[in-house]
């Protein structure tokens, strides 16, 4: 990742981490259902994509997809500039480490927890 | 890692990974303390037991049902009240407390026979209330009291009546929220299914880990309604037992104290298929992306903003007012477990106050994850601190005013800290658009307060100027702002009603 995309990506980490709670349930296999989900229905509505919301399950993935990427483009007008390609590549880089921060590289030792 | 070891602490070494400091360029992946951990032997933990944590935290706050305590008077009686969860039904949960006080003679030959007379004689006594919650402590607990059998046996032969039974002693886990999980586990095991409720509206929540301090549920619950939302019920804050029971037919959960009542959430997702959705009711911007969240997920997302946008403009001037007086105050956010998450950034962001250390009490290493993701650097961080940490922090980082219970909270006023209840509140709710301008208010009475500033002379060695008369508040807290332009943005002091929730009750949608 070059210098400019990790700052941009570094942005929107700090973004989610300041205002959302969705990263933060309370098991691996949970966060990583939730940061796979929210963060490609976000990508979907950032590129004027379909996004499927016809399930309650889809559709509250949607409802905080939504409300993500609106926060997005009114705080980083910068990504309205961007090519749809960028912006997945960003999305993907983006996601690989709100992974790394919540699942991978997390030291919470409750995320291998079994049950809740 | 960032570890912090506490001088007093040298001698329980241990402990230093239970305190870290969020330095420059310091992530989730370097600075996270160790959580949810047996308080080590020395350390005088602030925390609660696992039977506070299931009967005063989650049960109690139900509001038709006779709590009953199994166990001797001490356990019920010594926790009783301190939490100001309210209720419409004029208090009868908050207003009476009950136990089968358990004497010795009960340990040697037990306490079945006891519990069941107890059972009978508290719904005799209150005819009018025929559902009931009985807990269990260490004692009933050590000595293995049968309570699910004691309560078949009532049930059977009060067909009225309705049971719940609650195993979660004083040792089922390292604090209170060993507590809360069994307490969250229990019910949805033995009440939830148990009732099919009227369905009045297209769109059903379930309102979860809100317990109604000072009112918030309400203030809540009025904006869900306005929203056309019926709100099927609230676990467990002003909560009802047997819309309790049919969590199951809920479109959504929405989370907010996800600490305390995760468990349930994440159980009827498993089993019912409900999305849970965490939500943040502190703070203008958390709660209105809040509302819209809700709003969007049933397409009710107009309804939402409009309710935001009125909320908005009637106390944004309000908050405004306060923010600008706030700005730089020191903060240690010292609550329980998730108002460490719920406050750290909206408090910076939007009353400019600073949180110089952020601690729980009994919350796991998924709390301060958010904590720590979500305040500012240079913040010190503890997990289950004992007094003489907190007394060591306050003495270094010199916050001016702590949000934390009442037993920290008189420690710190002797060392002339200001405190702020963030357990039972001030004056609240802080929930909702003019809770959190109350929730300014308390904070700016705090720091600004006269008598704070004169309790810092000593009459007997101190020089008393005479002369300069007493100040008032908006004298010290004005010295240093712009004052003209907080009036040219139509800034203004707190104007609501001194009670801002009973009217609510009254409301038809
Ligand atoms: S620890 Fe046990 S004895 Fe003490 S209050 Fe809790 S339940 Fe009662």
């Amino acid at each position: 990742m070059d210098e400019i995309q990790n700052e941009k990506v570094e942005q929107l980490v700090n973004y989610i981490m300041k205002w959302s709670l969705w990263q933060f349930n309370s098991r691996e296999w949970d966060r990583e259902k939730q940061n796979e989900e929210i963060l490609k229905k976000t990508m979907q509505i950032l590129c004027d994509e379909p996004v499927d919301n016809g399930t309650p399950e889809a559709r509250y993935y949607w409802s905080e997809a939504m409300i993500l990427s609106s926060d997005f483009k009114t705080n980083f007008e910068w990504i309205s500039q961007m090519k749809k390609t960028e912006i997945k590549k960003l999305m993907e880089d983006l996601k690989n480490r709100i992974d790394y921060l919540t699942i991978t590289g997390s030291l919470n030792a409750e995320l291998k927890v079994k049950r809740y | 890692m960032p570890y912090h070891t506490f001088k007093c602490s040298k001698c329980i070494p241990e402990r230093t990974k239970h305190a870290v400091i969020k330095g420059h360029g310091e992530d989730l992946t370097s600075c996270l303390p160790l959580g949810y951990l047996n308080t080590i032997p020395g350390s005088i933990s602030e925390r609660g037991c696992a039977f506070c944590g299931a009967k005063h935290v989650i049960g109690t706050p139900m509001k038709d049902v006779i709590h009953l305590c199994h166990g001797p008077v001490g356990c019920t009686y010594d926790t009783w009240q301190t939490k100001r969860y309210i209720s419409d039904n004029d208090n009868f949960q908050f207003k009476y407390t009950f136990a089968t006080d358990m004497k010795e003679k009960h340990i040697v030959f037990g306490s079945e026979k006891l519990l069941k007379e107890s059972i009978t004689e508290a719904f005799k006594a209150f005819p009018e209330i025929n559902r009931m919650a009985i807990y269990q402590t260490c004692a009933s607990a050590l000595i293995g009291d049968d309570m699910d059998a004691v309560a078949q046996e009532v049930m059977n032969e009060m067909p009225d009546v309705d049971i719940f039974v609650c195993n979660s002693p004083g040792f089922a886990g390292p604090s209170q929220s060993g507590g809360h999980h069994k307490i969250n586990i229990a019910w949805v095991n033995q009440k939830v299914g148990t009732v099919e409720p009227k369905i009045t509206s297209d769109y059903v929540i379930n309102y979860v880990g809100e317990y109604n301090i000072q009112g918030d549920q309400e203030v809540m619950t009025d904006y869900f309604k306005r929203m056309g939302i019926q709100v099927l019920s609230t676990f467990t804050g002003n909560g009802s037992y047997d819309d309790l029971r049919s969590m199951h037919k809920a479109d959504l959960n929405v989370l907010e104290c996800a600490r305390s009542a995760e468990y349930i959430c994440n159980e009827l997702r498993e089993r019912y298929g409900t999305p849970r959705m965490d939500i943040d009711g502190f703070g203008f911007k958390p709660l209105s992306e809040s509302l819209l969240k809700v709003g969007l997920f049933f397409g009710l997302e107009e309804k939402a903003q409009k309710i935001i946008d009125e909320e908005t403009a009637r106390w944004k001037p309000e908050l405004d007012w306060y923010a600008r007086r706030l700005k730089g105050v020191k903060v240690c956010l010292w609550p329980g477990g998730s108002k460490l998450w719920h406050w750290a950034n909206v408090i910076h962001e939007e009353m400019g106050v600073e949180v110089v250390s952020l601690y729980t009490k009994f919350g796991h290493q998924g709390d301060m994850e958010k904590g720590i993701a979500r305040c500012g650097e240079g913040a010190l961080a503890i997990d289950d601190p004992n007094e003489l940490e907190g007394i060591e922090a306050m003495m270094e980082l010199q916050p001016d005013v702590i949000f934390t219970g009442v037993r920290p909270g008189e420690v710190a006023k002797k060392l002339r800290v200001q405190y702020l209840n963030a357990h039972a509140y001030h004056n609240g709710p802080y929930k909702g658009y003019e809770g959190w301008v109350r929730f300014a208010r308390d904070i700016y009475n705090a720091v600004y307060s006269p008598i704070h500033q004169l309790s810092g002379f000593d009459i007997s060695k101190d020089e008393i100027d005479m002369d300069n008369g007493f100040v008032t508040k908006n004298i010290i807290s004005d010295a240093e702002i712009d004052r003209e332009a907080s009036i040219a943005n139509n800034e203004r002091e707190y104007t609501g009603k001194y009670d801002c929730v009973t009217h609510l009750r009254e409301k038809t949608y």
